[in-house]
């Protein structure tokens, strides 16, 4: 693009702040001087949640289980979603109208009905509940967030490009791997990263299949009677500045992925 | 529909794969779509307690799983040191877990597998009185073992014993009992509360908070128009929820946990609160009271109990007689600010001022504040203005809770 | 081959997702109650009757969700067009900001949303301070902080769909566009945005459907005049233990979302986008 101009990248780190604004707020109060039990009014710099920072074991163990569930549950979704992405996109089979409108389904049920028919159904076939059930669960209603946001990518999807490559010889593999996945790749990973905060983020349907095992925002949730504990907000800290860290570790990559070829034109304009 | 109860209802330990098999084939005599549906819906709950509680292993598992509601232990600088204890003492290796934020949220997830006599993975569960009787009535708990708790029987307070909700502690013993009534920020508001009605002020409008458990705001409502709980009728029950309705512009919203932030950050003047928590608020924010309204406020008693299908039930016996040690429920008494089911405790805390005991950092600076805090222990008089809750049946409880969805809901 | 694609997820979805929703199927036409226990009565009715009784909330969470929608549409086009376009190789890396802080658990958000938003915190206090705001002002509470509470959390589901659709284009399309209508307005509307409907579509859709049956944000944020179908259906299930009442509404609420996606679908005009 050749368009310049400082409204835009003024504009999206407006929108970055207040995204941020929250986040903000948590790292300060990770360094608050509390005298009372609560965490809500500043009352002083120190650094002494950080130097007990594994000091909560209970703590440590439910971000260990969210991170492990967090990170299969997005491999799993993200693969199967984006072929039920891929067979919608570029296939024209029977039944692939109301396969479109049922991947909307799992999206519109409400999440305690969701959360507590699972179990029933976990009871009913006498599974104990954990971490199993859990990733069970993430899997299924990451799914559907995925195969939505992999379509956004895939729909106009040319299909003559990897005919051609076909046709120059490539195997179906080859021409998969090196002409589709590809151009498809940023939408397999915004859906990714989304499924991750889903994962990550979801307290409701964990809630009913967890058993006696806790999460994350399980142990959040149970811990922030008077405000959220200072070492809480020391662990949300951590993972953001990790997350940001990997974000940016990722840019040297990003450039030689630029020299790539540029998607093909768009088969149609639609309006 | 007979036998479809016969494959899901009925079942108390988890079933033999033969059983389950054998039970399966006569259901599935029912394949019809209706029968389908049936097979995967909520199955009937009621089950037949037995006389007597289920034996206990001859030895402990080593293991413990607990569930209970936030800042309710002891605490310190790398856990609750009463844990600790437990474990060296016991070789019991225990996972003590804050989970338990709302007595219903928490019943809705363990429900399915104990009305499939399955284990909920917890060993202990701490639950409201009112909430110990439902599940009670429901068969969800196992029946106590009373000869393994003789610290029960020797230290506990004569007012908790035989509870209204739970005849004889059959199924349960106390952890830790409060009062609901009213909190609020003198100087903000300007003037004492005295009475539940003073919440509705017009210059306090939109300051306040009501709770959005059932029992405790009807009961708050119905000692203001001079009705105690357990002698409330429909009518009674009506009236006050017109009451709330007719008020309730006034009102900022219906809080659970999270009120405490609201008093703390200034946004609610005043609001319904529970005691212990306005002293720990009031360690930074000195304006805040607690009071019991002039029509009464409400005496709960939180309980801790073995849920059916627990797999170490040994152990949960041995911690829930160890927490009866007089030295022990002190030190959880110092940090947690509610009345000890324990009767010496207060004693005790006046003992621990006097010889500068090493738990007196858990209430420090305010020990000699809390031994003396008629609300962590109540004297006669305090008794006397706190009014237990009434014990409702099912349908009873349908019809309270129709009654106050309309008031929280709009 | 495509139904290859479509067996191992599918058979994911029919096990945990098809299963469970036949069995709240039964559930909703069931009665009894929790000591009684439940029978299958076929008890139709039920559905006219969670109906009749909650149009309000239901109402109102679609007008929410309908506003939720068309503000994170418009928050997020920008943003998402800015870092597809302009974001270089930083691309990915911006993606990843967006979505940060839903690393962290929505009660650590909300938490420090109410610290922001405080009757006497640093946006309102300082404003009454300054005498721009009367004392009595608050936003906790009030429509406007569920919507705000819903606008900010669903702003990524929409952003990242819009970024994934327009990052595709073709550059010299849309140089070529800009030569042709001479008018960037106008390029936009004929060229880019048409070629950006499938992100529209999907990110419009992962924010309306969650949103409509939220309970979070009304719930931390709200007060009884902005209560939720989200909020009734949990309502209903935990504190009445009325499981067939909330299955039932989960299925009108969902009979309702559907209803609306086909139709947007249709809007929006393309084969293409339902299939």
């Amino acid at each position: 693009m050749t368009r310049r101009g400082w409204v835009l990248p003024a504009y999206t780190t407006l929108v970055l702040l207040y995204l941020f604004l929250p986040i903000a707020v948590m790292i300060l109060f990770g360094f608050n001087d509390i005298r009372g039990r609560f965490n809500f009014v500043w009352q002083g710099f120190t650094l002494r949640h950080w130097t007990g920072i594994w000091d909560t074991p209970e703590l440590t163990d439910a971000l260990k289980n969210s991170l492990l569930i967090a990170s299969i549950s997005t491999i799993v979704a993200t693969s199967l979603g984006t072929m039920i992405a891929l067979a919608l996109t570029r296939y024209r089979f029977r039944g692939r109208g109301s396969t479109n409108l049922f991947i909307f389904l799992p999206l519109a049920t409400p999440e305690i009905v969701l959360g507590a028919s699972l179990l029933s159904l976990f009871v009913t076939a006498n599974v104990s509940r954990g971490i199993g059930t859990i990733l069970l669960a993430h899997i299924m209603f990451n799914i559907s967030y995925v195969v939505v946001t992999v379509k956004a990518r895939t729909q106009g999807f040319n299909r003559e490009w990897e005919e051609a490559a076909k046709d120059l010889g490539a195997t179906p593999w080859t021409a998969f791997r090196t002409v589709t996945l590809p151009l498809i790749f940023p939408g397999i990973l915004a859906a990714a990263v989304l499924a991750f905060a889903l994962s990550i983020d979801d307290y409701v349907i964990t809630l009913f299949n967890a058993g006696a095992t806790v999460t994350f925002p399980l142990w959040v949730a149970g811990a922030s009677r008077f405000g959220v504990p200072p070492a809480v907000n020391v662990m949300g800290t951590l993972i953001f500045v990790v997350g940001v860290t990997l974000a940016l570790l990722a840019v040297p990559l990003q450039r030689r992925r630029a020299a790539a070829p540029v998607a093909p034109p768009t088969g149609r304009v639609a309006g | 529909m007979s036998d479809m109860d016969g494959l899901f209802g009925g079942l108390h330990r988890p079933v033999s794969r033969r059983e389950l098999l054998r039970r399966a084939g006569r259901g599935s005599m029912y394949l019809g779509a209706m029968a389908l549906l049936a097979a995967c819906g909520v199955e009937a709950q009621r089950r037949q307690q037995g006389d007597r509680p289920e034996p206990l292993p001859d030895q402990p598992a080593g293991e413990l799983v607990m569930a209970n509601w936030p800042l309710y232990i002891d605490k310190g600088p790398t856990g609750s040191p009463t844990v600790k204890g437990f474990e060296e003492e016991f070789g019991v290796n225990m996972r003590y877990e804050v989970v338990i934020n709302d007595n219903e949220e928490f019943f809705g997830t363990i429900r399915e597998p104990l009305s499939a006599g399955q284990s909920t993975g917890w060993d202990i569960i701490v639950v409201t009185d009112w909430m110990i009787q439902k599940m009670n009535r429901l068969g969800y708990l196992e029946r106590l073992h009373h000869e393994e708790l003789s610290n029960f029987d020797a230290n506990a307070a004569e007012k908790v014993q035989d509870p209204w909700y739970d005849p004889g502690n059959e199924h349960s013993i106390p952890w830790a009992a409060g009062i609901t009534g009213i909190g609020y920020d003198v100087e903000a508001v300007g003037r004492d509360i005295v009475r539940f009605e003073d919440l509705f002020a017009d210059d306090l409008a939109g300051r306040v908070g009501l709770f959005a458990e059932m029992r405790d705001t009807f009961g708050l409502a119905l000692a203001s128009m001079g009705i105690q709980e357990p002698d409330a009728t429909v009518e009674d029950v009506e009236q006050a929820q017109q009451m709330l309705i007719a008020e309730r512009g006034k009102v900022r919203g219906f809080y659970g946990n999270d009120y405490t932030d609201a008093m703390a950050r200034g946004d609610l003047a005043a609001a319904m609160a529970w005691s212990g928590d306005i002293f720990a608020l009031a360690l930074d924010n000195p304006n805040l009271r607690f009071v019991i309204p002039e029509g009464g406020g409400m005496r709960w008693t939180d309980n801790m109990a073995i849920p059916v299908g627990a797999e170490h039930p040994l152990d949960a016996h041995l911690f829930m007689n160890f927490v009866y040690d007089p030295r022990i429920a002190t030190n959880i008494t110092k940090w947690v600010w509610y009345e000890s089911p324990v009767a010496a405790v207060q004693e005790q805390i006046r003992q621990d001022v006097a010889d500068k005991h090493e738990t007196n950092v858990s209430c420090a600076p305010f020990c000699d504040d809390l031994a003396e805090d008629t609300f962590v222990f109540p004297t006669e008089e305090t008794n006397a203005q706190t009014i237990p809750y009434k014990q409702l049946d099912e349908e009873e409880e349908q019809v309270w809770n129709d009654l106050f969805q309309q008031v929280v809901q709009g | 081959m495509a139904y290859l694609l479509l067996l191992p997820g599918g058979i994911w979805l029919l096990l945990f997702y098809v299963v469970p929703t036949i069995s709240m199927l039964s559930v909703s036409l069931q009665e009894g109650s929790l000591e009684q226990g439940y029978r299958l009565t076929g008890n139709i009715g039920v559905y006219a009757e969670v109906l009749a009784r909650n149009d309000t909330q239901i109402i109102r969470s679609i007008l929410y969700g309908l506003i939720t929608t068309v503000a994170t549409l418009l928050i997020a086009y920008p943003l998402a067009y800015t870092i597809a376009f302009r974001g270089g190789r930083f691309k990915n890396a911006l993606l990843f900001l967006i979505i940060m802080p839903f690393f962290v658990s929505f009660i650590i958000r909300t938490i420090q949303w109410k610290f922001v938003l405080a009757d006497e915190g640093i946006v309102l206090g300082t404003l009454k301070e300054v005498g721009i705001l009367g004392q009595g002002f608050h936003v906790l509470g009030e429509n406007v902080a569920v919507l705000g509470g819903l606008i900010y959390n669903f702003l990524p589901f929409m952003a990242l769909p819009l970024y994934v659709a327009l990052e595709k284009m073709d550059k010299s399309l849309l140089d070529a566009a800009d030569d042709l209508y001479s008018n960037r307005v106008v390029a936009f509307l004929r060229v880019t945005f048409p070629l950006s409907l499938p992100g529209v579509f999907a990110g419009s859709l992962l924010t309306f459907i969650p949103a409509v049956g939220d309970f979070i944000n009304p719930e931390f944020l709200g007060s009884p005049e902005t209560t939720m179908i989200g909020q009734v259906i949990q309502l209903e299930y935990l504190q009445n233990n009325d499981y067939p009442e909330a299955a039932a509404l989960s299925f009108v609420l969902m009979a309702a979302i559907l209803m609306g996606v086909f139709v947007y679908a249709r809007l929006l005009g393309t084969e293409e986008l339902t299939g």
